[in-house]
């Protein structure tokens, strides 16, 4: 199975900070773990789960053996990286940085009444990554729309990513 | 309302930190703090810092903190004790 996986800069995992064997013209070392979401397990994304883990670099990561499903990433028993995903550069990290403001704004000041201390906090989030602005942009529509607007806003968010990065769905 | 809860806030993230760090949260929780700790800059180093914290705690030794450091250190818990 083919999924996606977020790391620092540097080529470690955030959480874990497990160094990976980074793949260069062929496809990184397979590495192994038992199964335990959130502790143990290679823990990749999904097209639909990126906003929640956006990061430094992205990579196209082969999954297999035991597979759990969760809600917003799955966790597998195997893995390895095949290869990164380019496109997730600066210029596509500012520009979905953008896309998440104009679409703030757009809620924050289709709403009645205007949410205007929210944008502000969407404004401010801007410089600091993908994570902060996406985050902000989805509570901004949960504010704006109620309880199910923040995973609307998610869904959205991925859909974008998807396409950008052209990852075909 | 929703079926699952969506994020948390910073102050139940650092309700959440200790068992996160001893691993006893619940899957779901433990996915809402690192989403958490994805988008928010503030409880990322409070986590970090945490667990510095606890890798120090854990390489010091009463034998190895000077007198003059020590011995104030136990009259402050005494006296915190005592209070």
């Amino acid at each position: 199975m083919i999924a996606y996986k977020f790391l620092r800069a540097d080529g470690t995992s955030p959480f874990a900070t497990f160094r990976w064997d980074l793949p260069d013209t062929k496809p990184g070392g397979w590495v192994e773990a038992r199964v335990d979401p959130c502790r143990s397990g290679i823990h990749a994304c999904r097209p639909g789960d990126l906003p929640f883990w956006a990061g430094d670099s992205l990579y196209e990561i082969e999954v297999d053996g035991e597979i759990v499903e969760g809600r917003s990433k799955l966790v597998a028993s195997r893995g390895r990286l095949l290869r990164p995903v380019d496109a997730w550069d600066d210029e596509l990290r500012g520009a979905y940085a953008r896309a998440c403001a104009e679409r703030a704004h757009e809620l924050a000041f289709g709403a009645t009444p205007p949410l205007e201390d929210w944008y502000a906090m969407a404004e401010a989030s801007i410089d600091q990554g993908a994570g902060p602005i996406g985050f902000v942009t989805a509570r901004i529509a949960e504010e704006a729309l109620g309880p199910d607007g923040h995973r609307t806003e998610r869904a959205r968010q991925a859909a974008w990513l998807v396409e950008q990065l052209g990852l075909g769905g | 309302m929703p079926e699952f809860r969506e994020h948390i806030s910073c102050r139940e993230l650092v309700e959440l930190t200790s068992d996160y760090i001893e691993n006893a949260l619940s899957a779901e929780d433990a996915e809402l703090m690192e989403q958490h700790l994805n988008y928010c800059a503030g409880c990322e180093r409070y986590v970090d810092e945490m667990l510095r914290t606890i890798r120090a705690e854990g390489r010091l030794r009463e034998e190895g903190v000077p007198g003059e450091t020590l011995t104030p250190i136990i009259t402050a818990f005494r006296e915190r004790r005592r209070s």
